[in-house]
């Protein structure tokens, strides 16, 4: 009526506009699946910190601390500050799946020494167990990745003015691919390209890069399964004539043959359980032959769900909520926590029912059985992941004295000649042995680790590829391109490791502390004393305290303050403990569990910088 | 003092207000346009900002705005009129409320966003005493519409938000009321005074690279008027 008259007025048309007037337009999208295509332009900054707010905020914990002490070179102030962006390319699945991944950046800000061309640092990151992993969240301390992305934002881009290129791989953040192509070569050195490529295009866009630009110097990194991934990473880029200038790679499963065969023949690392089900389902779906069902190589307890199970949705702060070192997957049954085969192991019945004859059935029998060693031991239970079937087939493959990897036979260095089980198969295709060939790398290279490693063994993989490459004549000896080195100072004759030989040394400092019923302050200073008093020469030592001087100091003073922390809670439990042996294992058990993870990242991390300062 | 209670109070008022009057008789001048000053303060209600890598505790606020008034009214019996009223599309400005810092980005007080505002609003007008009384208060509800455009995102915003970003806002469709008071003038001429409340509602999204980040905001305008205006 009255209303739709007077709206209907020829007044309002003047008041009628387009419901969108210019605004504020967002970055360019793309939906290009063409591998390396940067997909949005510029990527989104999740957040930005200068060089004191980013000190502080490290300061605010312990290993934050020290980490600072690294990165500021002692002196507590950063150089720079640092911008995290987090970013999406495409790139290509385990199984030529055409899909996206994430990855940050982290820029340098700051002054003339964190502007203009920077060097690029390409990390590859360790194994993660949650699809949620992300680099670029460094707002968010429960993240998986935060400690990975705080090292390498403090040590490069904030220490020394660097851009890092970190990408949270295929099956993690943001990822349209439904798993990680774990130990997958040709993906992930491909992938590595792909993100570096998408960086490149992001820094030189010229929309929020105007800071900064790409000097062209190109160091490529990385740690655990990021040592392996970055190992892989320069090969590709080898391959496609693009620019190295240097590559440290830390930690890395690089001879996976080899160090598949002394797995399985019962010599289990720390963390077997969650590496094996990623490994296995890479393997799956880049090769198809690994089991018709997963209840074929899983224990029935296990089999069920176990090829989607990692990485998992569950964000990692509700995975790790409970007690320290807790992790739901294993409180809830879906992993086992260190058991991966079973402690019956195969019989000699057991082999000759599948036609192995007796004389060979009996020498692998023994060679299965469980190992004396205690560490190697924890790896045996009765509620294991894999069975037995899975560990005769490959020793069959593995042990047939014609069919030794060269670095387990101790008769060379070369990949076994035919291996066939599937497993083994795909290790071998997969071991950089392969990847690399008889192709030299055009790049330096520095191989860091620490002998002690019970997760992933020095011998076999770093030890190795330097004997690889040795009888190329590439290593082995001063002003050879590739050069190792480890940041454990310890004697490789110390039974039971560096681990045990500090465990003595700290019990006898902490029951002495005991009887003089010293505060626990008194107790941490003189542990840390102790354990920095094994290896005096690693340190500069005055009246303010005990600093590192190299890599091997780093590492020493990681494990020092480990064992502090250990001897104080022990100290002052509820129920004190009294015993040496206690205390003993205690500090035992903590140094071996973080020897890994948070001992040798920050030490080879030290060795990393120095090494590329010289580029 | 609440809104419904000024309403109470005009009425009130008006009762002892009425006057007689010399102005010329309404029906032959039942058209009346007026020119005058919207006087506008927010107190806007939103939850905080949510959205994926958004800590808690990111609000806003927004600033007072002055623009043109103009109205056409109509008179359709001696106390009812209907007006639509509208205001040269303010600028409206948004400003973060909340921490000092995110990292080291500042925030609290940094002009956020800049949109235009269309917000005409229709109201049918009860107009008390004599129509040929001089001063007549009025009391008045109806609706308002409101669309916004020109959304524009400061270079502090796209800082804080991490970088280029398209924001919308929905348009409003809601409740309006106003009271106020006419005082008739020789020659048709007339000034008054209002307040206005409407009831403006959005829900506002951001998207900064494929991070979309939103939240519903309630703006609760109170608005005054002042203005004159014409009779024919």
């Amino acid at each position: 009526m009255r209303i739709g008259i007077v709206l209907g007025h020829a007044v309002l048309a003047a008041f009628v506009l387009s419901s969108c007037g210019s605004d504020s337009t967002g970055s360019s999208v793309s939906s290009s699946s063409t591998p390396g295509t940067l997909l949005e332009n510029p990527p989104a900054r999740l957040a930005s910190l200068s060089a004191t707010d980013f000190g502080a905020a490290l300061s605010a914990t312990g290993s934050g601390a020290q980490l600072l002490s690294l990165a500021s070179a002692g002196t507590g102030q950063l150089k720079c500050g640092v911008d995290f962006y987090l970013y999406h390319y495409a790139t290509t699945g385990g199984a030529g799946e055409s899909i996206k991944s994430s990855g940050a950046l982290m820029v340098p800000t700051g002054g003339s020494a964190c502007t203009g061309a920077r060097n690029i640092v390409l990390y590859a990151h360790g194994t993660a167990m949650t699809s949620g992993y992300n680099l670029a969240n460094i707002a968010d301390p429960t993240n998986e990745a935060y400690s990975e992305a705080a090292l390498n934002a403090a040590m490069y881009t904030a220490g020394q003015g660097y851009i890092v290129v970190a990408p949270n791989y295929a099956g993690y953040k943001d990822s349209t691919l439904s798993y990680h192509p774990y130990l997958n070569g040709g993906q992930n050195g491909q992938e590595m390209v792909d993100a570096l490529t998408a960086a490149r295009a992001a820094i030189s866009g010229g929309n929020l890069f105007t800071t900064v630009s790409d000097s062209g110097k190109l160091f490529v990194t990385g740690y655990s399964e990021g040592g392996y991934v970055a190992m892989a990473a320069q090969r590709a880029l080898q391959a496609k004539g693009m620019t190295v200038t240097a590559g440290v790679h830390m930690s890395g499963p690089y001879a996976l043959e080899a160090f598949g065969d002394a797995i399985l023949s019962g010599n289990v690392n720390i963390g077997s359980t969650v590496f094996v089900p990623l490994a296995t389902t890479s393997y799956q779906k880049a090769y198809g032959d690994m089991y018709t069902a997963t209840s074929d190589i899983y224990e029935s307890a296990y089999a069920s769900g176990i090829d989607t199970l990692l990485p998992t949705g569950i964000p990692y702060g509700t995975l790790t909520a409970g007690a320290p070192g807790s992790n739901l997957l294993f409180s809830t049954g879906k992993l086992p926590e260190l058991a991966l085969f079973s402690s019956t192991t195969p019989s000699v019945s057991d082999m000759t029912a599948l036609g192995v004859p007796s004389a060979n059935a009996t020498q692998l029998a023994a060679l299965l059985s469980v190992p004396a060693n205690p560490l190697s031991a924890s790896g045996f239970g009765s509620s294991n992941l894999l069975k037995n079937i899975v560990r005769i087939q490959y020793a069959l493959d593995a042990f047939n004295p014609a069919n030794m990897d060269g670095l387990i036979a101790g008769t060379g260095v070369g990949l076994a000649p035919a291996p066939a089980y599937p497993l083994r198969k795909h290790l071998a295709a997969n071991d950089q042995r392969a990847l690399w060939g008889s192709t030299a790398p055009t790049a330096p290279m520095l191989l860091c680790g620490g002998h002690n490693d019970p997760t992933v063994f020095y011998s076999v993989n770093t030890s190795g590829m330097m004997a690889y490459w040795g009888v190329a004549g590439l290593a082995g000896g001063a002003g050879k391109p590739i050069q190792s080195i480890d940041v454990d100072p310890s004697s490789s004759s110390i039974a039971g490791g560096i681990a045990t030989q500090v465990a003595t040394a700290v019990a006898g400092t902490y029951m002495a502390d005991l009887a003089a019923s010293a505060t626990p302050a008194k107790l941490a200073a003189d542990v840390g004393a102790t354990v920095i008093g094994l290896y005096p020469s690693h340190f500069s030592i005055t009246a303010s305290g005990a600093t590192p001087i190299d890599a091997q100091g780093v590492l020493i003073g990681a494990i020092a303050a480990a064992a502090e922390q250990v001897a104080v809670g022990d100290y002052t439990a509820a129920t004190q403990v009294t015993s040496p042996t206690q205390v003993g294992t205690d500090i035992t058990t903590a140094v071996v569990g973080v020897y890994h993870g948070d001992l040798v990242p920050p030490a080879c991390t030290v060795a990393a910088v120095q090494y590329f300062s010289n580029f | 003092m609440k809104f419904t209670q000024r309403l109470v109070f005009a009425g009130a008022c008006a009762a002892f207000a009425c006057m007689a009057g010399s102005a010329v008789a309404d029906e032959a001048t039942p058209n009346t346009v007026r020119l005058g000053l919207y006087f506008v303060s927010f107190h806007p209600s939103a939850p905080d900002l949510s959205g994926p890598y958004t800590p808690p505790g990111l609000n806003l606020s927004m600033n007072s705005v002055t623009t043109p008034y103009a109205a056409y009214l109509r008179d359709i019996t001696p106390h009812f009129t209907i007006e639509l009223a509208g205001g040269v599309p303010p600028n409206t400005e948004a400003v973060a409320r909340g921490p000092a810092t995110l990292g080291s980005v500042p925030y609290n007080g940094q002009l956020i966003a800049k949109v235009k505002w269309f917000s005409p609003s229709l109201l049918f007008e009860y107009n008390f005493c004599d129509p040929s009384a001089a001063l007549r208060p009025y009391v008045g509800v109806g609706v308002n519409y409101t669309s916004f455009y020109n959304r524009e995102v400061s270079a502090a915003g796209e800082a804080i938000v991490g970088g280029p970003t398209s924001v919308s806002l929905s348009h409003s469709m809601g409740p309006a009321a106003t009271a106020g008071v006419a005082y008739k003038l020789p020659h048709h001429f007339q000034v008054m005074a209002s307040y206005s409340y409407a009831q403006i509602k959005s829900d506002f999204v951001a998207n900064t690279s494929g991070i979309v980040r939103s939240t519903s905001v309630n703006f609760h305008p109170s608005t005054w008027v002042v203005g004159a205006g014409y009779s024919f």
